[in-house]
């Protein structure tokens, strides 16, 4: 067994001080801040999440660099699968429409002579399309899939690396967006609106990135040694 | 080598040679690279074919020797590119079977000839140009932020469609926005088209 970083004995809030945005991760496992001095494994069991996943994710997140070197046993997959759906929820109905409106008062703010407007929102509207349908895809199709496996009913015209061949990054798109902001937006003197839609712009682009990670690096080897388990059992 | 982004795997048993390895890659400018980290052969077979990274780095004495073609074929990923990666004397007979080898003494810059050499040979990546677009390549954004297909862009300009592709190809490197809805963005605020000219797709 390898060493972590974290462990079940460490306290939440030095989880936090090591790791700021481990934050989102706590949240969209449905613990709330105010933890007082209580360990991750107090956390878990107040809330009634499985320990071992929660620890899993966290320290796959931390550790930074990718390793493939662990096949995750015991760990509960409908836990990650709602850890993911939650994250979905985050990004489709908190996030990308906080950053839309933001973006809106930003370019407006800048010059009224030129109705940038209406480009912009054009631009992120089919971005946020294009987000929605790629999550969608996994609430409908992917997640309900691996239920039915977990079931040991294995749909034979569909396997977790149909899924890992189709799963596209969603996050270049929006670093396009920065791009055409920091490149060739012509903007005058300071605008801290504007760099404030950049800094949400950079840090939904890196959640998104490590939220496609986990899918990709963590849950999609776990189904798939779930998988050959069920194949040879039938 | 601008814009270019590569997923490296890099299986080798000791974590420091294998975490200070990725430090290392992480440092080449100019490429985008992403790393793997594997320490047991049962995951590597199963990595290569669930995620096709484009670069492997394997130290060749790591699970006795192995057997690259074999590795290939298990995992359906052919194209794969093998670096050995040394840290003592091996057998040039072994090394030879792979596309190039680093070494634990090399520095940033070999490393990063080394994956310059190996994909600079197969993509013939263009050297860097300037990055303002020319007058012919605002003609054909123009176009296309109008709504034009290839094809009637090829006919308004006298071009062949082929052309018109190429065009657009180092459009989109030279701004680095691949979309047309981006593009849309920059050439309104270019003031290379005016927003009634486009209104009818928005």
């Amino acid at each position: 067994m390898q060493q972590h970083k974290f462990t079940a004995r460490t306290r939440m809030s030095e989880l936090i001080n090591e790791d700021a945005s481990l934050l989102s991760s706590i949240s969209r496992f449905g613990i709330s801040l105010g933890f007082g001095d209580k360990t991750v494994k107090e956390a878990c069991e107040a809330n009634a999440i499985d320990c071992n996943t929660f620890l899993a994710v966290v320290n796959f997140l931390s550790e930074g660099n990718v390793e493939i070197n662990e096949t995750y046993n015991n760990i509960s997959i409908e836990s990650v699968i709602n850890y993911l759906k939650n994250a979905h929820s985050y990004f489709l109905d908190y996030k990308l429409p906080s950053i839309r409106a933001k973006l809106i008062d930003a370019v407006d703010s800048s010059d009224q002579s030129i109705p940038y407007r209406v480009v912009f929102i054009k631009f992120f509207d089919e971005y946020f399309d294009e987000v929605r349908k790629h999550m969608d895809y996994e609430d409908k199709t992917v997640f309900p899939y691996v239920i039915q496996l977990l079931d040991g009913k294995k749909n034979a015209k569909y396997s977790i690396a149909v899924f890992e061949e189709h799963h596209t990054d969603v996050d270049s798109k929006l670093a396009e967006l920065k791009n055409i902001l920091v490149k060739y937006y012509p903007a005058k003197g300071t605008n801290y609106m504007l760099n404030d839609v950049l800094f949400d712009l950079l840090w939904c682009e890196k959640d998104l990135a490590t939220h496609n990670q986990v899918e990709d690096y963590f849950f999609v080897p776990v189904i798939e040694a779930i998988e050959q388990k069920t194949d040879a059992n039938l | 080598m601008n814009d270019v982004s590569l997923k490296i795997a890099i299986a080798e048993p000791s974590v420091i040679i294998r975490s200070g390895l990725a430090v290392a890659l992480k440092r080449i400018q100019g490429i985008h690279i992403q790393t793997f980290e594997i320490s047991s052969y049962d995951l590597l077979s199963n990595y290569i074919r669930l995620h096709k990274p484009d670069v492997l780095i394997l130290n060749p004495a790591f699970w006795g020797i192995i057997d690259l073609h074999k590795l290939k074929d298990d995992s359906g990923h052919k194209e794969l590119k093998c670096f050995a990666l040394l840290s003592c004397l091996t057998d040039e007979a072994i090394v030879k079977l792979y596309d190039d080898k680093i070494s634990i003494y090399d520095s940033v810059d070999h490393l990063k000839e080394k994956l310059e050499k190996l994909f600079d040979a197969t993509n013939g990546t263009a050297p860097d140009e300037t990055e303002s677009l020319s007058l012919r390549e605002k003609e054909i954004l123009t176009c296309v932020v109008k709504g034009q297909t290839n094809k009637e862009i090829a006919q308004t300009l006298f071009l062949s469609t082929h052309t018109v592709i190429t065009h657009r190809r180092n459009i989109a490197r030279k701004l680095e926005i691949h979309s047309t809805a981006g593009l849309t963005i920059y050439a309104i605020v270019n003031k290379l088209v005016e927003l009634d000219e486009i209104k009818k797709d928005m």
